[in-house]
This record gives structure tokens, sequence and C-alpha cells, in this order.
């Protein structure tokens, strides 16, 4: 019997451990305090920011808002290759275009950062789709 | 003891039938559309141990008394009706050539819709009716419809109507694993998820099906291509599945491919084989 009990233990412990990736980590600090807040993982402090507010935080210039508007197009083509592009990634393109072209760079990076976040989860979202489609199938 | 033991067994075991389950049908060596045709079926069955299959043509009038009272209502005047009238007007026009589309199609094009989507094995591709309907019309030198709606639908309202009760019997050719494969990429994009709100088709429609979403209830993916094209009142006018595919994919927020595009052929491919041995009844009215 405890034997029994032990093993049940672990096959829940086990799995409760390998359950807190850094991504698990980073969204859970992330949907309970919003962004900027420092949380740990391992041992180690991290900021909850996604990488594209990172590189949106530079100086509002235009030459900072035209490189990232030109990584989110290149993000966007390659999640559009794909077939899993999102709906709202080539307006928010748009509009970071046309605030560069208004002058206003700070709003330009701050689109073109939601546009290459689009496209980021969008090709995470294809990945995780290759191998767990099938799962929703009935048998 | 042993009820303890057997009890473990049973939960590992349980926590392997995911990937267990992953095993059939993934790719094409193991695909296998007669079963995935039966388990849907099974699943509906189970779900709904009350509702026979024949019964799933109505869509989520079949499983929702309220919405189905509110429909016998509506097809006491048929929204599409006119429609048919003027689809079989448009059907029977000749082209500047004085060919008609009847030349096009077996059977002079009445009482075929049940063989649509086919796999054109010359061309390598699915063919749905309205992909046809507008190869008719180039082929004898006219130009294209527009696929969502008008002309297009009218024409195909009024093929669905002498169709009617008509029984789906799509093909997938055992000599041309092309076919198969077609049928596998529709089935993996059923079951894919897309867009922002990370849905798939079978979210809403198979696990989601006559579950609220907001004021609306999802339509059960068995039956849900024998009833159209569609009058639905939202749109206030005739429209095809192609059309409704797209509305599907921008309501999760995801860019739709455009209509007839090989992946919504193929999609439409995969979901009338799961709809064999069901009837005609299109055109249909809906919300």
């Amino acid at each position: 019997m405890k034997k029994v009990m032990i093993l049940c233990a672990a096959v829940l412990f086990s799995q409760a451990v390998a359950a807190e990736t850094y991504q698990d980590a980073f969204n859970k600090a992330r949907a309970m305090y919003g962004k900027g807040h420092e949380f740990q993982w391992q041992g180690k402090t991290y900021q909850t920011l996604h990488e594209e507010e990172i590189e949106a935080d530079v100086d509002a210039t235009e030459a900072n808002a035209k490189a990232l508007l030109e990584k989110a197009v290149a993000a966007n083509k390659k999640v559009a290759d794909v077939g899993f592009e999102w709906k709202l990634t080539g307006g928010l393109l748009k509009q970071s275009a046309q605030a560069i072209d208004a002058g206003d760079y700070r709003k330009a990076l701050d689109l073109a950062a939601q546009a290459k976040y689009h496209a980021r989860i969008g090709f995470a979202q294809y990945g995780y789709a290759q191998a767990n489609w099938i799962k929703a199938v009935p048998q | 003891m042993r009820i303890i033991t057997g009890l473990v067994t049973v939960g590992m075991l349980s926590l392997g039938l995911p990937l267990q389950a992953a095993d059939s049908g993934f790719n094409l060596e193991t695909v296998n559309p007669e079963a995935d045709r039966l388990a849907l079926q099974a699943f509906y069955k189970k779900r709904y141990p009350d509702v026979k299959i024949e019964d799933y043509v109505n869509g989520i009038y079949a499983l929702d008394a309220e919405s189905h009272e509110q429909w016998q209502e509506i097809e006491e005047f048929p929204p599409y009706e006119f429609s048919i009238e003027e689809g079989e007007v448009l059907f029977n026009a000749p082209f500047a050539n004085g060919k008609t589309y009847a030349d096009c199609f077996e059977n002079g094009g009445i009482g075929i819709r049940q063989n649509f989507p086919y796999w054109d094995k010359e061309d390598g591709t699915v063919k749905t009716l309205e992909y046809a309907i507008n190869e008719c019309r180039e082929d004898n030198g006219d130009k294209p419809l527009k696929w969502g709606k008008g002309d297009i639908a009218r024409i195909s309202a009024y093929m669905a109507w002498t169709s009617r009760d008509n029984v789906f019997e799509i093909q997938i050719p055992q000599d041309d694993s092309r076919a198969l494969q077609a049928y596998l990429d529709g089935k993996k994009f059923f079951y894919t998820k897309r867009g922002q709100l990370n849905l798939s088709c079978a979210n809403c429609h198979l696990q989601g099906s006559n579950i609220r979403i907001r004021a609306d209830l999802p339509g059960p993916m068995l039956g849900q291509v024998t009833h159209w094209p569609v009058f639905r009142s939202k749109w206030g006018n005739l429209g095809t599945l192609h059309r409704r595919y797209a509305g599907c994919h921008r309501d999760s927020r995801s860019k739709p491919l455009k209509p007839q595009a090989e992946g919504f052929r193929n999609l439409e491919y995969f979901q009338t084989y799961m709809s064999n041995g069901l009837v005609v009844n299109g055109p249909g009215a809906r919300k």
C-alpha cells in the first residue's frame, strides 16, 4: 500500500516540477502583474517584458522605428508563409508605417512591436499545431 | 491492494491515451477516412444519443429545440426560394458560344450536388461545385463569377435544389495518393488552432457544438456542409460555404484564405466526406 502511495506521489510531483518551465513562470507573472514586473525563476530574476517590448524601448527616432517595422514585416511574412497570419497584424503594420510618415515614431515603434509579437506568437502556434492537432480528433 | 494497484494502472494508462490516439490517422500511411467518419458519428451518438444521425443535416436545429422551432417558422417561407428560381434562369442561360452549364456537367448538371467536391486526377486538385461552375464559364469563354455570393451562389443553390435527398457519396480514389493527401490536409486544417483567439474549426463545431458562444450556438461538424449554399439572416442574402469559412476565420482573428483556395477546397473535401451517407438538403436558411 505504502509503495503504491509513494509511486502516486512521485508521478504527481515529477509532473508538477516538470511543468514549471521558464515560459510558464513568465506567463504566470505576466498574467498576474502585467508588464515590467520582476519575477524569480530557478534562482534568477527576470522581468515580465516581451522581447518586442524591449525592442520598442529605444529612442523614438525614424531609424529605430523603421528598423523595428522592418523586423515586424519579416516576422509576419514568415508566419504568413506557413498559413498562420493573424487578422489584425497587417493593419498594425500599415498603421506603423503611417505613423512613421507622420513623424510619430513612438507610436510607430509600439505598433510595430505589437505586430511583431502577433507574428511571433502566430509562428509558435504553427509549431504547436504541427505536433498537437491530432489530439482533438475523435478516435 | 489489488484494487488500488488496478486503479493506479488505469490512471497511468489514461495518461498515455492522448499519445496513443495520435498514432492513428496522423499521416498518409495511417489515415483512414472511413474510420474517421465512423468515429465522428460515434462521437455524436455518444454525446447526443437521442439525435438520429440523418437529422444532422439540419445542423444546430437537430440539437436545439428552440432554434429548431424558429427555423421551422423561417422555412414556411424560405428566404432562399427566389434565389433558386433566379439560379435556374442563370443555369439555363446560354453562353456567348451557345452552350450552357448543362454541357459541362454529368447528367446535364441536374441532381449531381452529392458528388461534389471531387478529386480531379488530371488537374491533381479538389474541385468544388462552385469551382466547377466557374471552370465551366471560363471553358466557354465567359468571365468567372465572384466566389462568395451573388450569381454563383444562386446557380449553386439551384443545382443543390435539384439534388435534394440525394445521398452524399464523396470518393477518395485509391489509385492516387494525392487525393488522400488532400483529404488529410483538410482534416488537419479542421483540427488545427489558428488566429489570435487560438481556435480550430473543431473547437467550435466539434467540442463546442451546441455550446453557447455569447448568443450563438455553433452547429455540429457532422452534416455541416450538406445544406449549402445558405441564406444567412446575418448576411441578408445567399452565400457560399467558402464565404462562411472566411467569416469563421475572421471571427477567430485569423487571416482567412481566399474562397476556393486549395486549403479551403481540401477542408470542404474532408468535411463532405465526413457527411457521406447524409442527404443533400441545400440550399438552407440559417441565422
